[in-house]
């Protein structure tokens, strides 16, 4: 029994060698995913901006011309100029550095909130799709449930109820350990924005997952494998992620955008990023109270937002039509 | 079918009720004793009201309660309509809904009228020029819509036709919904809904067009506009309607938006003010209000489905 299981887990690994083997010959899966990508000019370009934005959010503070925060009243309300490329705000800070400071702060929320959305995404959705039943029943109420809430209700909700216990939280851990990053009241706004994000976020990754583990579950190849011996882990491994990664990857891609519009759009109404830190959405709304002066207060950063938001979905289009060839 | 209905009104309310109770628990272990919050927020740090004073208040209130015995409470008070009252103001939430939330209603109904009347059209034209340069065109414009949010497409609009343009006065305020300022707010409102309205649209025709029965509708000499009409948009609108919930997440998140950009004093405003001032009644009805409006029309799609579509109670 012991050697006839070795036999067929080796003839199904042998035969899986093969298959590569074929593929091989045209290039990888992914190496095909890559080429329909190159050609899709609109996906290149989106890959292009999404670069862009994250390289921006790496080095952008470091190369930025002025301090995002120094101020300068009598330099304050310019138009763009040689001097200051995007302007300046009411308090004379440049434009500029702080749209590229602001790309920190929205590639930080969107790569944390993305990175905690899809952990609480891929837990529950495996929950709901291998133990299904009851648990997948519940799993899915509440994802139901939660999609189809006016989501930016539930993060107003979210942030203003948690903002005092989170400080609390914070001024205790302080004392308790003398950290100097829990006096920030930059990371208070942090914390209050991925938990906010993250709660409206899993939802979606859930229910994909949980797709994902079902259908796969029920192919043939599946049947196959198990049937040839292969357990549990090896049929997760080795078939189950790596035909589920395609539409994951493409999610991640849109949700990416998503977190940056909602950062974006929760500092705009004032309760995400504040300032004096650098947040495109509070700077549109800084923007708001006298656009019809200086319309540039208003306009760069609506446009930077709506640019990197294209970037994200010209990207996740291409991706969807490079990785998941099939639909 | 009798025992469908029952299972999705179950399902809606039981959703309304888990929100209910997450919107509380969280305001209750979050938002800390509202009656100290209330004398502290009137006279900045002052300590003249003494412990007694606010204890005995509280009892007063119920707050001594234990979470569940609230919980129950505040569920019955809401059955009869009572919301609290704000912090702030002092005044019966429910009045300040009642009074905002027609404005908001208004205008979010001719947007979806307008997105609508905009978005069906649109998506018939491109599925008919299918893989020509007019169909092109729509789907990219509506990619674009669909990715701009709506902070971000009404200010620039804003712009754009106030300064650079000049054909527009600064739209502000509210003046009924049949003043002309309410053009340039509800055409910002209604784009929330349109990318999604035109694409169903599209996709819905591209599938229905290559039936058999279209065929025959054809063959029998029906003039084209019958065809279009009668036979391919009947079954394509079906999945339209029943996309009314989503319709109505983007009006409830665009109301916010649009309301704040041009300052219209209706439920999105009533959102912000309780936002800024932290007001958690207002917070809480706000929630409640949004979720009631968006599981009800859920709800109202799963009433009317069978209507359009019988297929959907036989399994």
């Amino acid at each position: 029994m012991l050697v006839k299981e070795g036999i067929s887990v080796e003839s199904e690994s042998s035969s899986s060698v093969i298959m590569m083997k074929a593929v091989g010959k045209e290039g990888s899966l992914w190496g095909a995913g890559f080429r329909r990508l190159r050609r899709n000019r609109l996906a290149v370009f989106g890959l292009l901006l999404v670069l862009i934005f994250f390289v921006t959010a790496i080095v952008g503070p470091a190369v930025a011309p002025y301090d995002f925060l120094s101020q300068s009243i009598d330099e304050a309300m310019r138009g763009p100029s040689a001097l200051h490329w995007f302007g300046t705000d009411a308090l004379g800070r440049d434009i500029f550095s702080r749209i590229l400071y602001g790309a920190r702060t929205a590639a930080l929320v969107a790569l944390t909130t993305t990175a905690i959305s899809l952990l609480i995404g891929i837990a529950l959705g495996c929950l709901a799709g291998f133990l299904q039943g009851w648990v997948d029943e519940f799993v899915m109420w509440i994802t139901d449930i939660v999609m189809s809430l006016p989501s930016l209700l539930l993060a107003i909700l979210v942030n203003t109820a948690l903002k005092r216990p989170v400080a609390m939280w914070f001024g205790q851990m302080y004392i308790q350990t003398g950290n100097p990053v829990f006096l920030n009241v930059l990371w208070l706004d942090y914390v209050l924005v991925f938990g906010a994000l993250a709660l409206i976020g899993w939802a979606g990754y859930a229910r994909l997952i949980r797709g994902q583990v079902l259908s796969i579950g029920r192919t043939l190849y599946v049947d196959a494998a198990r049937s040839l011996g292969a357990n549990t882990g090896r049929i997760i491994g080795r078939h189950i992620v790596p035909n589920a990664i395609g539409p994951v990857i493409v999610a991640v891609t849109q949700g990416m955008g998503a977190a940056i519009v909602a950062e974006s759009s929760l500092s705009f109404l004032g309760i995400g990023v504040q300032p004096p830190n650098a947040s495109w959405g509070s700077m549109l709304s800084d923007g708001l109270l006298l656009w019809r002066t200086f319309p540039h207060l208003m306009v760069i950063p609506a446009v930077t937002i709506g640019v990197i938001q294209i970037g994200f979905i010209f990207l996740g289009d291409g991706l969807n039509d490079a990785l998941n060839p099939r639909q | 079918m009798f025992g469908y209905l029952i299972k999705r009104s179950l399902r809606w309310s039981s959703g309304i009720l888990l929100v209910l109770f997450f919107s509380y628990a969280m305001m209750f272990y979050g938002a800390g004793d509202p009656i100290k919050r209330m004398f502290v927020d009137l006279r900045e740090g002052s300590t003249s009201v003494d412990e007694a004073m606010i204890e005995k208040i509280r009892v007063s209130y119920g707050l001594d309660q234990p979470f569940p015995v609230q919980f129950a409470n505040y569920l019955g008070k809401l059955m009869q309509g009572d919301m609290g009252y704000s912090i702030r103001e002092q005044r019966d939430v429910m009045t300040m809904v009642r009074k905002r939330l027609p404005i908001s209603m208004q205008l979010g109904l001719v947007a979806t009228v307008l997105g609508a009347l905009i978005g069906v059209p649109l998506g018939v034209v491109a599925a008919l020029n299918h893989n020509r340069r007019l169909d092109a065109l729509i789907v990219s414009v509506i990619v674009f819509i669909n990715a701009l949010p709506i902070f971000v497409t009404g200010p620039l609009l804003l712009v754009f036709l106030v300064l650079v343009l000049k054909i527009i006065d600064v739209p502000f305020g509210w003046k009924g919904i049949f003043d002309s300022q309410v053009i340039l707010p509800v055409t910002v409102l209604a784009l929330g809904p349109l990318p999604s309205i035109v694409r169903m649209t599209r996709i819905g025709m591209l599938e229905v067009m290559g039936n058999d029965y279209i065929r025959t509708a054809r063959a029998k000499g029906l003039p084209e506009r019958t065809v279009i009409l009668r036979h391919m948009l009947r079954p394509v609108l079906i999945p339209v309607v029943t996309s009314l919930g989503l319709i109505m997440i983007t009006l409830v998140n665009g109301a916010i938006f649009v309301e704040l950009i041009f300052n219209i004093p209706g439920f999105g405003k009533l959102t912000l003010q309780g936002l800024q001032q932290v007001d958690y009644p207002i917070i809480m009805t706000v929630v409640f209000v949004g979720t009631i409006i968006v599981m009800v029309s859920n709800l109202l799609v799963d009433f009317v489905y069978p209507l359009l579509d019988p297929r959907i109670t036989r399994d």
